[in-house]
């Protein structure tokens, strides 16, 4: 059990968390949409999970570079770049007055989001059996 | 030229007769349009052959009008017969009309598309007309000697709408004498594509007219005729680099009669709400999405839930009492005039979801011959298209609110010294007794300035309570109860308190305003009932949360994309404040006064999303502003007031309203919560389509507004409208309602300057305006070879100049040196809530020259419409020697030329022009003379026709610059000024854009 195999499965769990917040939060949208929860409600559920989100999306990026996965790290950068982006411009919670209005770009954005964490699940898993089958080597 | 400017004869007044040597091409259109005629099965019918009485969709195209004489020329769709010495007058020879080239044709001759009677009618005998003009014959008159036994019958309606017809000529003889007579939608005729309405269509023989006076006239002729009325071109001169901008600025179309409601499709469907509540951009619903996305103007419906009604017109109140409110089981929509009895009355078909539902054995009738129940007439629900019903207990979620005012006002040294204080506090205590909801109005006070300051009014005091919390970071109510009170128990202590308010903070000379903590505070007090909270600010909110910046002064910022954030909360707490507010059903009114930045913008959102309004006073001053505020505040005090309610508009299949614009809350998707809605707020929604065909042939809407009466009854306040679907596009275009369009377009400039710049706003409209008018162009002018004429629709034949208005008004104007920043906003969050007719008044206000009227000593306030006629807002309107009045249902702006004779100025001010006195400082009051008398019962007239607002005078002497630039010239929208363009320069940009990628 070596320090590269650890971090790729820290790694991989990390991703899991990171798409368990975002379908959190599209369901609390698609919930909206179709009149389940009020926008008060569904506002705050997804507020409540945005700083969990980024900071794990943060976590991962740091657990990349010291370990020293400098491909996965480049691939986690612009996500990392979007989401401090969207803090620095104070847009990167809901707004409950205009949760409506933005709800297909929410949808999309969060969307496009998981597609892109599915890729790095995959490359993730791959690199853990390689480095896997590397170790038996 | 002649290659250009083709085919006189086809269109109407100019018969096709030789004397055209330079256009000899008359026959083109003919040629081009006669096979389209037959094989478009969808746009273009082909006429029925008896052409006598056809359904109203048969009409065949009109397609065609080829004006290339005259600088304006239109072809209103009714000819209706008009005086007979209006057209010796106004219509010259037929022949002998030369062709001219362009630009300006000073003629008389071409104005009037001569009235139907006397039209004369190029006649083509059959379709392969290969022969040009010469084929023309005179149509016997048409309103004279009725060309078919049909003929008869319509002739009652036409010479009613002759009257309305006749007015306007005369009115413009002398400015404009080629404008012809007003078109009012209503005549328009219905044609090609046009799904025929449900039985209640009442006005076939309008729309069918065409035929029915030529009998026995092929296709070509009925379609050639209706092309000619299709629309409306402005010839605009082609040589390039030319200095004359070949327009002639008199012949523009302008808006003098304000608003002008549709009423083709009242006639249509006269079950329909009345259009001061419900309208729609086009009265024609496209029927497939391809459709739509050629309609490049938004397709919407601006709602008026609670216009005011003239007496007699008032919505009737029905109570269904133990049967409940009949609704459709699925798709819940309330009964109404459409839908349909059947199974012996047992049932009922739904309009909107076409489902059957069972009547309640309560509401059985039976039905007539005819299918319909017998108590129809007796029912206003199934006779007018606006009816209220009593809700029941299961539309309640708590026992109905009683209407609750909480007034918040800012007693800094800056309220108490512009005198906004004592006013607000005189003002309220006048309108104590006229509050709606007696005896269950409550009422309560919070005053802040560095502190909070809660009054105690229980009925067993005598004199109100002050408590005062200093403790601004951790706000607390030091009262459970009694900070709110029923009026009518305490209502001395009430009076006591409104009596001492202004002299109680005489000496304040606190500068500092906690804001945001007295907001706080104030929602603690109301959330537990909720009701109106009234906010009176005038000082920049400077302590606690929500304290805001000065950020209005950076002119670096504009033309940035920085720029827009100006305009938006700079606190995200005023948005949190603000969704809070709604939750717990207040709704925010802002009145503002400060002569300094007090961000409007963070302000307003408070109002935004609760239903309420923003008031501002920019430099409040007592003793000139005053009455204003006096007006205002008692009118939002005593209007009829919605409390607690939630809006909906459903519609049919097919169709699905997507978003929504104005000042309220979104709940869900489709609900829109307005926590206290009233008289003077309108709302727009636009619509898209779901599916790719409708294949209903009519789409019903339906507003339900679900609120609290101030009399404490649940009501529903339901209006229902048809509108027919249509497959063609021209159709769209006609039944166009530029009110409706231009409402849309500022609510979404609006919006727009929220997230980009100015200039992209204004763009965007420009772009859309080009985008409509280049594809109605493209319906037309290319197969008509109509080249370098501008042409348009007869019903947006304002849309142009509305559009440069809109351009130039308050919010979107110019740059950072036009227009103070909270002006813009403050006009912004106005623009957002204002019914049509307010708006265009605004955008396009009235100029009147009122000199002659007040020397006149016989004139009688009833003459006055003899007298007032509307100018076009240029400045080659105002003349020296006269006083002129310019109302834009905000404010009137009194200008004095310079050679105005004295004894009109000694006697309307007391005081003599010629000692130049500053006449922003002096007020307009009665004297005692004749004059001004005459001018205040003037004054009076105006101030009726827009009772929401009041209109305060600003006196204005020729050359008194700054403020002459500034208050008037600056809102000559048809004048060059402030680097933008005017009217003449508007149509040419468009027109040269609307070619560029023709």
């Amino acid at each position: 059990m070596d320090w590269s195999l650890l971090s790729w499965l820290l790694s991989f769990f990390l991703l899991i968390a990171l798409i368990g917040f975002i379908i959190y939060q599209l369901i609390c949208l698609a919930d909206l949409e179709f009149d389940y929860i009020n926008p008060y409600d569904s506002a705050r559920r997804i507020n409540s999970v945005v700083f969990p989100e980024f900071g794990t999306q943060g976590a991962l990026c740091t657990l990349f570079l010291i370990s020293g996965h400098w491909f996965m790290f480049l691939l986690c950068l612009p996500y990392l770049y979007y989401n401090v982006r969207m803090y620095s411009r104070r847009q990167h919670l809901v707004d409950v007055t205009e949760i409506f209005n933005m709800l297909n770009w929410e949808k999309k954005q969060r969307l496009a989001k998981i597609v892109y964490l599915i890729v790095l699940v995959f490359l993730t898993i791959f690199w853990m059996i390689w480095s896997l089958l590397e170790e038996d080597m | 030229m002649a290659s250009e400017r083709p085919g006189p004869p086809t269109y109407l007044g100019k018969p096709t007769i030789s004397p055209f040597p330079a256009a000899p091409q008359t026959t083109m259109p003919f040629l081009s349009s006669g096979p389209v005629v037959g094989s478009e099965g969808t746009g273009y019918r082909a006429n029925t052959p008896s052409g006598s009485n056809g359904p109203p969709m048969s009409s065949p195209p009109s397609t065609y009008a080829s004006p290339n004489v005259g600088v304006h020329q239109r072809f209103p769709s009714q000819q209706y017969p008009a005086p007979v010495q209006q057209i010796s007058n106004l219509r010259g020879p037929p022949a002998g009309q030369p062709v001219l080239p362009p630009p300006v044709l000073p003629s008389a001759q071409q104005v009037l598309p001569p009235p139907g009677s006397f039209r004369p009618q190029p006649q083509i005998p059959s379709m392969p007309m290969g022969s040009p003009p010469q084929s023309a014959n005179l149509q016997p008159p048409r309103g004279i000697v009725p060309s078919s036994p049909l003929e008869s019958s319509f002739s009652a309606p036409r010479s009613a709408l002759q009257s309305s017809l006749h007015g306007y000529p005369s009115n413009q003889a002398n400015l404009v004498s080629q404008v012809p007579p007003m078109q009012s939608p209503s005549f328009l005729a219905p044609q090609g594509g046009y799904v025929p309405p449900p039985p209640l269509a009442a006005p076939v023989g309008l729309s069918s007219r065409e035929q029915m006076q030529h009998p026995g006239v092929g296709p070509p002729v009925g379609a050639m005729q209706n092309l000619v009325e299709e629309f409306q071109s402005l010839s605009v001169g082609s040589v390039p680099g030319s200095i004359d901008p070949g327009l002639d600025p008199k012949a523009l179309p302008r808006p003098f009669e304000g608003d002008l409601m549709p009423n083709s499709i009242a006639k249509m469907y006269p079950l329909n709400c009345h259009s001061r509540y419900l309208r729609l951009t086009t009265n024609a619903i496209p029927n497939s999405q391809s459709l739509l996305s050629r309609w490049h103007f938004p397709l919407a419906a601006v709602i008026h839930p609670l216009a005011e009604a003239p007496d007699g017109e008032e919505v009737p109140i029905v109570n269904f009492g133990p049967t409940g409110i009949i609704r459709c089981r699925r798709c819940r929509t309330y009964v109404n005039p459409y839908i349909t009895f059947t199974d012996g009355g047992r049932k009922w078909r739904c309009n909107i979801c076409s489902l059957l539902n069972d009547v309640p054995g309560e509401y059985f009738a039976h039905l007539d011959a005819t299918g319909r129940r017998i108590d129809n007439d007796q029912r206003p629900e199934l006779t007018k298209g606006s009816v209220e019903f009593v809700a029941p207990t299961e539309y309640m979620v708590r026992p109905p609110m009683p209407p609750l005012y909480f007034f918040l006002i800012d007693v800094s040294v800056s309220a108490v010294r512009s005198g906004m204080l004592e006013v607000v506090a005189k003002t309220i205590k006048s309108s104590l007794d006229e509050l709606p909801g007696f005896p269950r109005t409550q009422i309560g006070f919070l005053t802040f300035d560095s502190t909070l300051h809660f009054y105690n009014m229980k009925s067993s005091l005598s004199q109100p309570q002050m408590m005062v919390v200093s403790d601004l970071d951790d706000i607390f109510v030091p009262l459970p109860d009694d900070l709110l009170v029923n009026l009518s128990e305490s209502r001395h202590v009430v009076d006591a308190f409104l009596d001492s308010l202004p002299s109680m903070f005489q000496e304040n000379l606190n500068v500092e305003s906690a804001f945001g903590p007295a907001l706080k505070a104030a929602f603690m007090v109301m959330s537990q009932l909720g009701g109106k909270l009234l906010i009176f600010q005038s000082t920049l909110p400077s302590l606690g949360i929500g304290r805001l910046k000065l950020r209005g002064d950076d002119p670096r910022a504009y033309g940035t994309d920085k720029e827009h954030a100006l305009r938006i909360p700079e606190d995200p707490l005023y948005k949190q404040m603000a969704a809070d507010f709604s939750k717990y059903q207040i709704g925010v009114n802002v009145y503002a006064f400060s002569d300094k930045y007090t961000d409007i913008a963070s302000l307003g959102t408070l109002a935004k999303y609760t239903g309420g309004q923003v008031c501002y006073y920019p430099g409040f001053q007592s003793s000139i502003h005053g009455e204003k505020l006096k007006y205002e505040l008692a009118r939002d005090l005593t209007r009829e007031t919605a409390w607690e309610a939630v809006m909906r508009i459903r519609c049919g299949k097919g169709v699905r309203f997507t978003t929504y614009h104005g000042h309220f809350m979104l709940r869900s998707t489709d609900l829109l919560a307005l926590p206290a809605v009233d008289c003077d707020k309108a709302f727009a929604m636009q619509l898209s389509l779901e599916d790719t065909l409708l294949t209903t042939q009519t789409v019903y809407f339906q507003v339900a507004l679900l609120y609290t009466s101030s009399s404490g009854e649940r009501r529903i306040r339901v209006h229902t409208a048809a509108a027919p679907v249509v497959t063609d596009l021209g159709e769209m275009y006609r039944q166009a309602d530029t009110g409706a369009i231009v409402s849309l377009f500022s609510r979404l400039a609006i919006e727009r300057t929220l997230s980009y710049k100015l200039e992209d706003a204004r763009n965007s409209i420009q772009q859309r305006i080009v985008k409509a008018l280049r594809e109605y162009r493209n319906l037309y002018a290319v197969q008509h070879r109509l080249g370098g004429r501008m042409i348009y629709p007869g019903s947006l034949q304002f849309l142009l100049l509305y559009g440069l208005a809109l351009c130039k008004s308050i919010p979107l104007r110019g740059g950072f040196a036009d227009v103070q920043l909270d002006e813009r906003c403050a006009a912004g969050y106005t623009m957002m809530t204002l019914p049509i007719a307010g708006l265009l008044k605004l955008l396009y206000p009235r100029l009147i020259r009122i000199d002659e009227y007040l020397q006149n000593a016989s004139a009688k306030i009833d003459d006055f419409g003899k007298f007032s006629k509307s100018l076009p807002l240029t400045m080659q309107s105002l003349d020296s020697r006269g006083l002129y009045i310019y109302d834009d249902g905000f404010r009137f702006i009194m200008w004095f030329g310079k050679m105005l004779s004295s004894d009109i100025a000694v006697n309307l001010l007391g005081v003599d022009l010629s000692t130049f006195p500053d006449l922003s400082k002096v007020s307009l009051c009665e004297l005692d003379n004749e004059m001004s008398r005459k001018l205040m019962a003037i004054l009076k007239r105006f101030r009726a026709s827009n009772p929401s607002y009041y209109q305060l005078p600003q006196l204005l002497r020729q050359g008194e610059q700054p403020r002459e630039a500034f208050l008037l010239f600056a809102n000559l929208l048809e004048d060059q000024n402030c680097g933008t363009c005017g009217y003449v320069d508007w149509m040419l940009q468009i027109h040269r854009q609307i070619q560029q990628s023709a």
